[in-house]
């Protein structure tokens, strides 16, 4: 038997999220084919989901074998962890403290980045997000620290 | 006749208006940097920028991603050839023959086949869209609701069966998408779906947090996993100009590539990458100078670059006629269209003549900047592949982070990107598509508006869908359509297909 792990895998996670819709749909109104309720097309698609992810790990013991990928967890947490923290920041800190932060935290996750490289791109990024969003599109968003303003 | 002549007057002088000109160009000029530039394709420039056209009127603002959108296919050419190495997917067969050409010296003459190639497809695939864009629409609106839940079912599975890898996991994520979908207040009742009492949630699930956390963010983090490796054909661009037996030789394969990419990209899931990678089989197989294959053959280049232009084109007439997305690109117009407040469909034409008729000519105009961006200016291109992928990277995801943000104020669009973006990376290591998930995405909403207008009609009868003559015919050629690909022939021709592409 060769197992192909990925789609087992693809499978477990759609079958994870069609359990999931399913039992969340239990609060909503069916209704009937002729007046559907809320409920209906959800039950129809999530019901659907369900048997295609039985299908698709029925078929993943038989089309292997493929073994599951390794994670890039490092760059994959770094470049999140700079994004969320974007979002943290954002309305207290302004626009440019917060990118020069969220840069600043990304290149760590290119390790062939250099302190000076890393600077340079802070100004040129921050100096052209300025030109773009603020003086050309004039988006609602803070640019200097609101912090202290209180 | 006269009809379609007063309309394009009207659509070139929409497109000839200073700001249309100006944002064609500027789609036009982006579209080639990121067709240029591996690593970041025109699904994630257009969500990225999507914000930036709120202030636009629609008009530009499509324009402007439609050019996005072309000019990626021109721009994706140049690094195939001169780099080894496709700068969008639906260049990955341009590379074997392409690079080849370049190594013989001849890099100049791959290129200018492939703008010239493209311009031809483009101009002719454009001609295709206005001539049957009202023809398709006045067919659209004899269309009742169960007709067009057929055609969204048979959009969907075709676009499952096209995409890449196993067929089940491609419906799999439709399905996935359609459940997305539903997420948000419903239509009818009020009721509040699958929000878990988040007021953000209300609306719906953000289309554009979606679209950049699965192509923007999941992205940069795949890219990051694989160490960069460049080697450019510097400087040794050559003669543009080709020779009299090459641009022989190069005529019918265009001709054949615009031919077969007019028709894959009006279909659900083709678009660009397969019109290519088709092209390419066709050419390999009948072209007279098939056994030089391998060895750099002008119609190896030809060919496919012809027909993922006239894809690019055509499959815009899916959704200006009948409002329903033919790939991921398309979905993020809808998007954008009903961000704007107009539905995509068959009134489209009627309702807003100057967006139907502006789009299809500046779709000239752009393609005819487009040789211009591409041929003469190729050196600064060329100089635009020698900035590392690590000074791109923090600019793709700044931008994504404050254009997710600036669409709503609101924080929770970035956090709801980066989960998306967790989800698109995980979806990636265990090869489920993000495309099928976005069209699904799309549809879902109107599907179930459709099916509920459908089965009130009918009493609560399903047999409307067979008994309907359109919608029947849909549902076979859908059935159809699944029962071939079951077949083991054509699956194992598909996966070898696709497993030679990639």
């Amino acid at each position: 038997m060769k197992i192909n792990a990925k789609d087992l895998a693809a499978g477990l996670v759609l079958l994870a999220f069609a359990v999931a819709g399913l039992y969340l749909n239990l609060d909503h109104t069916l209704g009937n084919a002729r007046r559907m309720g809320p409920g209906y097309m959800p039950m129809l698609a999530f019901g659907l989901l369900f048997f295609l992810s039985i299908t698709i790990m029925g078929l993943a013991l038989f089309s292997g074998p493929d073994k599951l990928d390794r994670w890039a967890w490092r760059e994959m947490f770094l470049i999140l962890a700079a994004i969320c923290v974007f979002g943290l920041i954002l309305e207290k800190a302004g626009m440019l403290l917060t990118l020069t932060v969220t840069i600043a935290i990304s290149s760590l996750a290119d390790r062939t980045h250099k302190p000076l490289g890393v600077l340079g791109l802070i100004a040129f990024l921050v100096a052209l997000c300025w030109l773009v969003f603020i003086y050309w599109l004039d988006i609602r968003i803070p640019v200097w620290p609101t912090y202290f303003a209180y | 006749m006269e009809t379609l002549f007063a309309n394009l007057a009207l659509g070139f002088s929409v497109a000839f208006s200073f700001e249309n000109l100006t944002f064609a160009l500027l789609g036009a000029f982006i579209g080639t940097a990121i067709g240029v530039l591996p690593g970041i394709g025109p699904v994630a420039t257009i969500s990225l920028l999507l914000p930036i056209t709120f202030g636009m009127s629609p008009t530009t603002a499509i324009i402007m991603l439609a050019g996005i959108y072309y000019g990626s296919q021109y721009g994706g050419s140049t690094t195939a050839i001169l780099l080894n190495l496709p700068g969008e997917v639906s260049s990955v067969v341009t590379v074997i023959e392409g690079y080849k050409m370049a190594r013989n010296g001849r890099a100049g003459a791959a290129l200018a086949t492939a703008a010239l190639g493209s311009f031809f497809a483009g101009s002719v695939a454009t001609v295709v869209v206005a001539a049957s864009g009202p023809l398709l629409t006045s067919v659209a609106l004899s269309f009742g609701p169960a007709d067009y839940f057929s055609l969204m079912f048979l959009g969907l599975i075709i676009s499952a069966v096209l995409a890449q890898g196993s067929i089940v996991k491609g419906i799999g994520m439709v399905v996935l998408g359609v459940g997305l979908g539903l997420v948000g207040t419903d239509v009818q009742t009020g009721q509040q779906r699958f929000t878990f009492g988040v007021p953000e949630l209300s609306d719906g699930v953000g289309f554009v947090a979606i679209a950049m956390g699965m192509f923007g963010i999941a992205e940069i983090i795949l890219n990051l996993e694989r160490p960069e490796s460049r080697n450019v054909m510097t400087n040794k661009v050559g003669s543009l100009y080709l020779t009299r037996e090459e641009f022989r030789r190069a005529v019918p394969a265009v001709l054949r590539g615009t031919a077969l990419g007019t028709v894959l990209g009006i279909l659900p899931g083709g678009g660009a990458s397969l019109s290519a990678f088709g092209s390419y089989m066709v050419e390999r197989k009948v072209s007279k100078y098939r056994h030089l294959f391998g060895t750099g053959a002008i119609e190896g280049v030809a060919g496919p670059e012809a027909a993922n232009n006239a894809a690019a084109q055509s499959s815009f007439i899916p959704l200006l006629t009948l409002g329903i997305p033919a790939n991921a690109v398309m979905a993020l117009m809808v998007g954008a269209l009903i961000i704007q407040g107009i539905q995509p469909g068959p009134r489209m034409v009627e309702a807003q003549p100057d967006l139907f008729w502006g789009l299809i000519c500046s779709m000239w105009v752009g393609n005819l900047m487009l040789v211009i961006i591409n041929l003469p200016m190729i050196g600064m291109w060329v100089k635009l592949l020698e900035v590392p992928y690590r000074h791109l990277y923090p600019a793709i995801m700044i931008f994504c982070s404050i254009g997710i943000y600036s669409i709503n104020n609101n924080v929770f669009d970035v956090y709801l990107m980066v989960l998306f973006g967790i989800f698109g990376y995980l979806c990636s290591k265990l090869k489920l598509e993000g495309a099928p998930l976005l069209i699904g995405f799309v549809l879902g909403p109107m599907m179930e508006e459709h099916l509920r207008r459908a089965m009130l009609l009918s009493r609560g009868d399903i047999m409307v869908f067979i008994e309907r003559p359109i919608s029947a015919s849909m549902l076979a050629i859908a059935a159809i359509a699944l029962l071939a690909m079951l077949l083991p022939g054509l699956r194992s021709g598909k996966e070898k297909a696709m497993a030679e592409g990639g």
